[in-house]
């Protein structure tokens, strides 16, 4: 009993501590340069983001991106200024809105499926637990042993 | 004789001993003939010194500066240190296809020899299967179409020098060649699984004779890539050391599916489950280190590391297609076959997080295959064109790497089969204390984002199965054996190996996602241009300017920066450069690092006073941890070495029938 | 399962597709941009300082913008054709623009005089007139029309012919 209450306050206690974390706040100007920086591709670089490059044309959208939040200008105003000069090529992940935006769905059909298979494949929870092993199961296993001894030795 | 004539013989020599030796070895898997075999083998070992020898010469040809062949005209100048001379045998693609064939070669050496002493039939046709991709390799480094030893008509006075990346820094040295072993040596469970298919045999002998060779290859893909991440966190002077680069994401693709594999095989060596599967993990798994190859040597997308356009794409294509048809085709005549008998567990069983942690895997592996092809099916059926890097992988990668790092502290503490609730009270409730305590670790120590404090937590829950599963064996042994603290855990490590070995390795594992969490967190920059005395402080850190001066070498001209950094105990003179090399028309940045247990102090040399050097500016960005995400690598590697060595000798003990039938606890 | 087994064979089918058809595709063809709108406004300072120009100000001529910089290589692999195509051009409703790219007004002035430019050159200091156009890195020439749309664009260095091609397309087009 002693050990459910710990994994309760346990459990408590990461919950708290995630709600915390996942809090939302107003992002400040500088984490909101980040943020679309981030999401901005190095047209000098070889995939690098505006963020992390340390290449003169990234260092001048940065500083286009700070003067457009100094601006007050939303997130979504600056980006579009960047696609009009540059298409989609410049954000790197693609948009949800356009058809290119599917590429996003592969994640969760892959896992879908894989657990569709998987499931079919486990044991119900009616479903009797293995017997004991029979005589030829442990004649069987006796030989691997032996086998995998004979290998590794 | 030059080294360059030795050299292209010695291949051509090795190509007819391949092809030899191909037809040998199948002769004597079909015929079970001994003297075919005996001759085989006698082709393998003479083939792999040929190759090794032409290695050699090309070494040497780059060590003496030989510009009449065009891999070194073009890699190497007479300024080139001897050490960067040597290494450039993989700066660029021709070399590399050559060090790449002397390992298969190696490889096949090694089946050949040892392989076919204990299962004859069907070590013989994987020795087949080695020859014929040996051959494949030596026909493309045979023919112009990467011919390492292609001559000038006219040898110039100086060559080009190797690409100024890759001759910064040392550890060049070290990530490709072990890079290039972890992808070769896939081949080794590839050829066998393909023998077995071929064969038809049902059962596991391919895996028990592969089991080794499987673990090495996810090791050194591991440590490589790690070694990689190392290289251009040093090099590439961005303060990173992930970007999801595609040749990056070649690299990773393999090992994804290779840590598949070497988890799902359990439940097929413990159930005899899962046989269709462990095999298609094999083939894809050697698949995927061709694609990759393809990928970012044919030249279809940009990377840090393609090399030029050349005619090896076509073939590697072909090569590729090749492999696909004959993989998938045999599985698919096969899978019939290995039909697994019965469901497989209860949901809560180990075999079932295997499962669970097998479709998290493929769904990591496909993210990255189809975010690095996405651009160009896009290009391809509506000529729009986009970007996908590292916003889209981070986002879909992330969540996947934190479920799995779950079911890594979950699986190893359930049974087989199935497991009672008393079991999961007793396995799970100092994990689930210890995950609490990670994640108000986290906050406390200032990492706050969301996925960071996850990590953390998960990381606490995993570290916590890990030593509640050394302190349980510790003390059985103990108890069991009489033995002190002390033997009882070495006795684990040496006679557990496979087990405890992994246990080490999640906990590497488990050090690098905690690297990676706190240094995407806590990363802070700044930038400012200083002039000489001035300083430029971040996150409890000083760093002083004192002067920009240039410096002339035989192979280079560099501009650097000499930095004093100080705060939070670091007393530490940093020197980050601009260097200018002949052969590149732009300078490469050389970061300077100040490393430590708790924070990195990364400078950087952004641009200078051209005139009369009189400023710099310089960008600083302060990494926290970033040192752990080597040392985890490290720890990977030490565990996949205890996992991996043989246990000791020792006296066969026919053990009692319930021990050996039971689930394990 | 023969639904897994048609989809695995589909799947494999369409990587082997997808990475034949990738060698059509030339990595450096870039085709996203702001071809076929309206060329963004600007107005910068003349490389000698001597005053201002606006792109408005040049409204109903045909406006060849040339990105350009000393440190680019193949700038100054282009730079005779520009100077011939200017010549012959010189005395008629084509203007020729150049913006100098990422660097000291001093290096770009030292550069234009060197290489015998004639026409008129600007300095981009920030990149704000670069980074509106999307240009990737100079050499890089933009064609607009009367209208104000940019019709044409070329990336790397560019050719006396490719030059007239792109100016008598527009001259034509104003014509009618």
């Amino acid at each position: 009993m002693n050990g459910r209450v710990l994994v309760a306050i346990a459990l408590l206690v990461l919950a708290g501590a995630l709600v915390f974390a996942a809090r939302p706040h107003e992002a400040t100007a500088d984490e909101r340069i980040d943020q679309i920086t981030t999401e901005l591709r190095c047209p000098v670089c070889q995939g690098l983001s505006v963020k992390d490059s340390t290449s003169e044309t990234a260092r001048q959208m940065r500083d286009l991106v700070a003067q457009r939040v100094r601006e007050g200008k939303t997130n979504a105003e600056i980006e579009a200024e960047f696609r009009t000069a540059y298409g989609d090529w410049i954000f790197l992940s693609p948009p949800l809105s356009s058809w290119s935006g599917l590429v996003w769905l592969v994640p969760v059909a892959v896992i879908a499926a894989g657990l569709g298979l998987v499931s079919a494949r486990l044991r119900g929870p009616g479903a009797p637990a293995p017997t004991a092993p029979s005589a030829a199961q442990v004649a069987a296993l006796r030989e691997r042993v032996a086998r995998e001894e004979a290998a590794e030795g | 004789m030059s080294a360059g004539d030795l050299g292209a013989a010695a291949l051509r020599a090795a190509l007819f001993l391949s092809l030899w030796g191909t037809g040998a070895a199948i002769y004597a898997a079909w015929r079970r003939d001994a003297r075919a075999l005996h001759s085989a083998r006698i082709a393998a070992g003479i083939g792999f010194a040929l190759v090794v020898l032409a290695a050699l010469s090309m070494m040497f040809a780059l060590a003496t500066h030989d510009f009449s062949i065009l891999y070194v005209a073009e890699n190497n100048a007479r300024e080139t240190p001897l050490f960067y001379s040597v290494i450039s045998l993989w700066a660029a693609l021709e070399g590399s296809i050559l060090l790449w064939t002397a390992i298969l070669a190696g490889a096949t050496a090694f089946i050949a020899v040892r392989g076919t002493v204990a299962i004859p039939r069907l070590a013989t046709t994987a020795l087949a299967v080695m020859f014929a991709m040996l051959t494949f390799f030596l026909l493309l480094i045979t023919t112009p179409a990467a011919d390492p030893f292609a001559r000038l008509a006219l040898a110039p006075d100086n060559g080009n020098g190797p690409n100024a990346l890759l001759q910064n820094h040392p550890l060049m040295a070290l990530h490709p060649p072990l890079l290039y072993l972890g992808y070769v040596l896939t081949s080794v469970p590839f050829a066998y699984a393909i023998a077995s298919l071929i064969l038809g045999e049902g059962g596991d002998r391919w895996l028990v004779a592969t089991r080794r060779f499987a673990l090495i290859s996810w090791a050194l893909l591991g440590v490589g890539i790690v070694a990689g991440a190392w290289w251009s966190y040093a090099v590439l002077g961005w303060g990173g050391y992930w970007a999801w680069d595609p040749v990056e994401n070649a690299a990773i693709m393999p090992w994804l599916t290779s840590t598949a594999y070497l988890h799902s095989v359990m439940v097929e060596e413990k159930r005899s489950l899962l046989r269709t599967w462990n095999l298609a993990l094999v083939v894809a798994t050697f698949a995927l280190t061709i694609l990759g190859t393809f990928l970012t040597r044919s030249g279809v997308v940009n990377s840090v590391h393609s090399f030029s356009l050349s005619a090896i794409g076509p073939l590697l294509l072909g090569y590729l297609v090749a492999i696909l048809v004959l993989s998938v085709g045999l599985l698919l005549w096969r899978s019939g076959r290995l039909r697994d008998a019965g469901p497989i567990g209860a949901p809560l069983s180990r075999e079932a997080i295997f499962l669970f942690q097998n479709v998290l895997f493929m769904a990591a592996t496909l993210t990255v295959l189809l975010g690095t092809l996405y651009p160009l099916v896009a290009e391809a059926i509506s000529g729009a064109q986009l970007s996908i890097g590292g916003p889209y992988f981070d986002r879909v990668e992330i969540p996947l790497a934190l479920a799995l790092l779950f079911l890594m502290g979950v699986g190893p503490q359930l049974p087989w089969h199935g497991a009672s609730r008393a079991t999961l009270e007793r396995q799970f409730t100092a994990p689930i204390v210890a995950a609490a305590a990670g994640a108000v670790a986290a906050l406390v120590t200032g990492t706050t984002a969301l996925a960071a404090v996850l990590t953390y937590a998960l990381g606490a829950f995993v570290i916590a199965t890990v030593v509640q599963e050394f302190a349980r064996g510790v003390r059985a042994r103990r108890t069991l054996h009489g033995e002190d603290g002390v033997a009882a855990f070495s006795n684990l490590l040496r006679r557990s190996g496979r087990r405890y070995g992994g246990y080490v390795v999640h906990l590497g594992i488990v050090v690098v996602a905690l690297a990676v969490a706190t240094s995407q967190a806590r990363t802070v920059d700044a930038e400012r241009t200083l002039a000489p005395g001035e300083s430029l402080q971040v996150a409890g850190y000083t760093v002083r300017l004192d002067a920009v001066r240039a410096v002339s070498e035989p192979q280079r001209e560099s501009i650097v920066a000499d930095l004093v950094v100080t705060g939070n105990g670091a007393n530490q003179d940093l020197r980050p450069a601009l260097v200018q090399y002949p052969s590149s028309a732009q300078a490469v940045g050389s970061p300077g690092i100040g490393a430590g247990l708790r924070d990195d102090v990364y400078t950087i040399l952004a641009a200078y006073d051209q005139r009369t050097l009189s400023w710099a500016t310089i960008r600083m960005r302060v990494i926290p941890g970033v040192s752990w995400l080597w040392l985890g690598g490290a720890v990977v590697g030490i565990g996949a070495v205890i996992a991996g060595a043989p246990p000791p000798r020792r006296r066969v003990v026919r053990m009692p029938i319930a021990e050996v039938a039971a689930p394990a606890k | 399962m023969m639904v897994v087994r048609v989809a695995i064979v589909v799947a494999l089918l369409g990587l082997v597709i997808t990475l034949g058809l990738a060698f059509r595709r030339d990595p450096h063809d870039i085709r996203t941009g702001t071809v076929g709108k309206p060329a963004p406004a600007f107005t910068l300072q003349r490389l000698d300082g001597s005053g201002d120009v606006a792109l408005a100000d040049l409204s109903g001529k045909v406006v060849v913008v040339n990105f350009f910089a000393s440190w680019c290589l193949p700038c100054t692999e282009e730079n005779p054709a520009l100077v011939r195509v200017y010549e012959r051009y010189r005395s008629s409703n084509v203007v020729m623009l150049g913006v100098n790219y990422q660097e000291s007004r001093e290096n770009g002035l030292a550069y234009v005089r060197r290489m015998g430019m004639g026409w008129t050159t600007v300095a981009d200091t920030d990149g704000r007139v670069a980074l509106s156009y999307g240009v990737f890195g100079p050499p890089e020439t933009f064609f607009i029309g009367p209208d104000g749309v940019i019709a044409g664009r070329h990336i790397g260095p560019i050719d006396e012919a490719t030059l007239v091609t792109g100016i008598e397309t527009l001259r034509t087009r104003a014509a009618r």
